[in-house]
């Protein structure tokens, strides 16, 4: 597909020997950054967790300086406004932004409303806001929800709204922060459709995020910041060719086919240019022979089932039919994930099964007993759930008391054994230098070993449940959650995962339960799930990047044997 | 989906389509008219008549009505219960073979209908009106619009401060009780709760404060609107229908009634 290039050499952005220091932090979360904005270009800004995008992004709307203060010195220039001399207001002129939760960037109560209150704000005359908020609903899909209540709309119609909000403001600078974090596979693809289209239309566009798949061949220029610096600012394949490796080790997410193409390239073998999409990957290794993967050892898996729903149901006290008529069964040793739309009834599940609801109809039996025979506390003792805000369990003020806590409420009351096993999970989740840090002034990933920490320390859960365990982390902090959750298994913890992230079902999880509206549509191997376009399809899934690759080399005649789930294992295969 | 009892549901009912004006100048009315009544008999027939409005013209699901039973009686039963202990009485009266001082029991009565109809007069506001709508409506009769919208944020917040009690309430829940003393766990998870819904609502107050002032909200002294404000013919015939109302009520339990 060819495009206009609407992009120009006129800066729209600029930043010129920019340091910025938070107010009360003790080191700086941007140095010396010297980086342009092209007029009409896309600009992809990728980093680690904590490497400064968020900074970065409120720079570009004056929240910094304007209202979080801190020290800035060095100049930022966004449409000709020096930000350290302009108000906010006068810069959402310029500068339009979509947060990660738009929720909270919301105003009011209705979305036609919403859609409004930035234009009201700027004192347009009401016949030409009326005529913005038309434009950008239907823009955005949203056209018949515009009398519809803010709080009744499903994530990826929140998130769509937040974009109208934005477009509406008619700015010439978009600042996209992570828009996609929340949503499922097809929405986050609707949304990003969405974005590419505002680009063809000559906005100016900074876009944070980790789904790089759909944007490597459509962005202008990639920026990557590493601990407040910008490494490498240029054309997405010029930025992986020659960084392509250094972004693996900070724990950027690339797309499997472009890591594919770096890990090839470090091993030494012959590789014409790194893929950037599905395509190029499928050109470079169309003459590549496969032999089949190794067979990696499985954790055992036992007979003993731990969780039995037959025709399990649940209906709120608004008549809301969360589940209905959900039948599956959880056995010991198993990594299962539960998947499907944003509102499937994944979160109603995991809160039955946590004790947290009870369910309103069919039967749900939990290690032996049936759930309405169990309490919240009694049942804690056998499964653990991690929340996807671990802030939100969290009761003391030290991780070291968290920790002792969770032993405590296990009736394990030995000083001498609640010193050792604290001391002995504060090595083994490397946080041990925190140990009397306050639980929320720890980073991300910290705060989500934390979470599992205290859910597990006791020793006596059987299942662990985790929502969502890729949110909000940057790679190496996932896979550090990963090794501890397959650590966990082959001690004999079952593990059961909520998620929307399909490359870590298809890297992770031996077994796929997938909802939609409430029911169980899928329950079978990762393999025979991305098989099922009719369930993907459905559940709003979409099979991940070195799947399409994959498809598209059989399509081309290359014959690739099944199994191949992981770029190691798709390098570990070819010949 | 969540369900919270302090939203506005627009669900067409006639309370929902009168101006937020009209009901602001009801609810005051009803708070001012609650305190001249005299008797518990006329504030009972007040109760009834909010009961009535709730159920009948602003159609209030009864689900929402339920969920905020405990916040709309607490107050009222507090006090009916202080009173009933601490108010010296001559006489006494028996209910269900219990003896109360009669002074004492009217008294108790007394706060309770007055705190119940006043909670009970704004929820009904609540439940019933678009706060878009109050805040048009306090900026056309001279509120500087950012303090107008003050309101309006405070209000919409409400939801939000109670979907955060329970995400931790849940989350504390199965972290099981590490106290063998429950009133000693039970206070420490009053204070937890506290702390982190206050540290989650003050980081989302923030972050909506950033959203709407990146929106370029106080850019200009004064801003446009695309729904101006209207004042409605049912608001006004409310407010005329409940002055005839509590006007007939006070003359009748003070039996000036000339018929």
């Amino acid at each position: 597909m060819t495009r206009k290039n609407h992009s120009t050499d006129k800066p729209l952005v600029k930043f010129d020997q920019v340091t910025y220091q938070h107010y009360g932090k003790p080191t700086p979360a941007l140095v010396d950054v010297n980086l342009s904005v092209r007029r009409g270009s896309f600009t992809l800004l990728v980093g680690p967790s904590g490497s400064g995008k968020s900074t970065l992004c409120m720079l570009l709307n004056g929240i910094i300086p304007q209202i979080l203060g801190g020290k800035l010195s060095g100049t930022v220039t966004v449409d000709g406004h020096d930000v350290s001399n302009t108000s906010v207001q006068e810069l959402a002129k310029s500068t339009g932004m979509l947060f990660q939760d738009p929720e909270w960037m919301f105003a009011t109560l209705k979305v036609e409303d919403e859609v409004a209150f930035g234009p009201e704000n700027l004192r347009r005359e009401p016949a030409d806001i009326l005529k913005s908020v038309e434009q950008s609903l239907n823009y955005v899909g949203m056209g018949h929800l515009r009398n519809n209540l803010v709080w009744a709309l499903s994530g990826g119609q929140t998130q769509k709204l937040g974009l109208a909000s934005v477009i509406a403001m008619e700015t010439p600078l978009i600042v996209l922060d992570e828009p996609t974090a929340n949503l499922d596979p097809a929405t986050t693809h609707a949304v990003h459709q969405l974005i590419l289209r505002l680009r063809d239309e000559g906005k100016t566009i900074v876009l944070v995020t980790k789904d790089l798949d759909e944007f490597m061949a459509e962005a202008d220029d990639m920026i990557l910041l590493a601990d407040g610096r910008v490494i490498a600012q240029g054309a997405p394949r010029d930025v992986v060719t020659k960084h392509g490796k250094k972004m693996l080790d900070l724990g950027v997410w690339l797309p499997e086919t472009t890591e594919i193409g770096l890990r090839l390239k470090a091993l030494g073998k012959p590789i014409k240019q790194i893929p950037i999409t599905v395509e190029e990957a499928v050109e470079a290794f169309a003459e590549t022979r496969f032999s089949p993967p190794q067979i990696t050892a499985k954790v055992e898996r036992k007979e003993n089932v731990l969780i039995h729903a037959q025709n399990a149901e649940y209906t709120y006290g608004n008549k809301f039919k969360a589940l209905r008529g959900v039948s599956f069964e959880i056995r010991q040793g198993e990594i299962v994930a539960i998947v499907g739309q944003n509102g499937a009834g994944k979160s109603t599940l995991s809160k039955l099964l946590v004790g947290l609801l009870k369910p309103t109809g069919g039967e749900l039996t939990m290690f032996g007993r049936k759930s309405k025979q169990w309490k919240v506390q009694d049942l804690a003792t056998q499964i653990a759930l991690v929340f996807q805000n671990p802030e939100h369990q969290f009761l003391c003020d030290s991780v070291r008391e968290e920790l002792e806590y969770s032993l405590l409420a296990q009736g394990i009351d030995d000083k001498t054994i609640v010193a050792t096993r604290v001391q002995d999970m504060l090595k083994r989740l490397e946080i041990t230098e925190t140990s009397d840090s306050h639980p929320f002034s720890l980073s991300a990933g910290a705060k989500r070993r934390l979470g599992v920490a205290t859910m597990l320390i006791a020793g006596s859960a059987r299942l662990l449940i985790v929502d969502e365990p890729t949110y909000g982390q940057d790679r190496r902090l996932t896979e550090s959650l990963m090794n501890l959750i397959n650590n966990l298994r082959r001690e004999g913890i079952t593990v059961l995962m909520i998620t929307h992230d399909m490359r870590l079902v298809d890297s992770h999880i031996e077994r796929a339960i997938v909802m939609a509206d409430g029911q169980k549509i899928f329950d079978g191997s990762p393999d025979s799930l991305f098989n099922s376009p009719e369930v993907l399809e459905r559940a709003s899934l979409r099979t991940t990047n070195l799947r399409r690759l994959v498809d598209g080399l059989r399509a081309r005649g290359v014959s690739v044997p099944d199994g191949l789930n992981t770029v190691d294992e798709f390098i570990g295969a070819m010949q | 989906m969540s369900e919270h009892s302090l939203r506005y549901v627009d669900n067409g009912s006639i309370f929902t389509r009168i101006d937020a004006l009209s009901k602001l100048i009801w609810v005051v009315f009803v708070i001012i008219v609650t305190f001249q009544l005299q008797t518990n008999l006329a504030r009972g027939i007040m109760l009834g008549l909010l009961v009535i409005v709730t159920v009948i013209f602003a159609r209030v699901p009864f689900k929402s009505v339920w969920q905020a039973g405990p916040i709309i009686l607490i107050m009222g039963l507090l006090l009916f219960v202080v009173n009933l202990f601490t108010t010296p009485s001559t006489s006494t009266i028996v209910i269900a073979g219990i003896s109360f001082g009669e002074q004492a029991f009217d008294r108790g009565l007394e706060f309770f209908l007055r705190i119940t109809i006043m909670v009970l007069a704004s929820f009904i506001f609540i439940w019933t009106t678009d706060i878009r709508d109050l805040m048009t409506g306090l900026v056309r009769i001279g509120m500087p619009y950012r303090y107008a919208f003050a309101i309006f944020l405070a209000l919409r917040f409400l939801p939000i401060v109670q979907q955060e009690v329970d995400a931790v309430k849940a989350a504390h829940a199965i972290r099981g009780r590490a106290s063998n003393s429950p009133i000693r766990h039970r206070i420490r998870l009053w204070q937890r709760y506290m702390f982190t819904v206050i540290v989650n609502s003050l980081r989302k107050a923030e972050s909506t404060a950033l959203a709407i002032d990146s929106r370029g909200f106080g850019a200009y002294p004064t801003r446009t609107y695309i729904k101006n404000f209207r004042w409605t013919m049912t608001g006004i015939i409310l407010i005329l229908a409940f002055v005839a109302f509590a006007t007939w009520l006070m003359l009748w339990e003070r039996n000036l009634l000339p018929f």
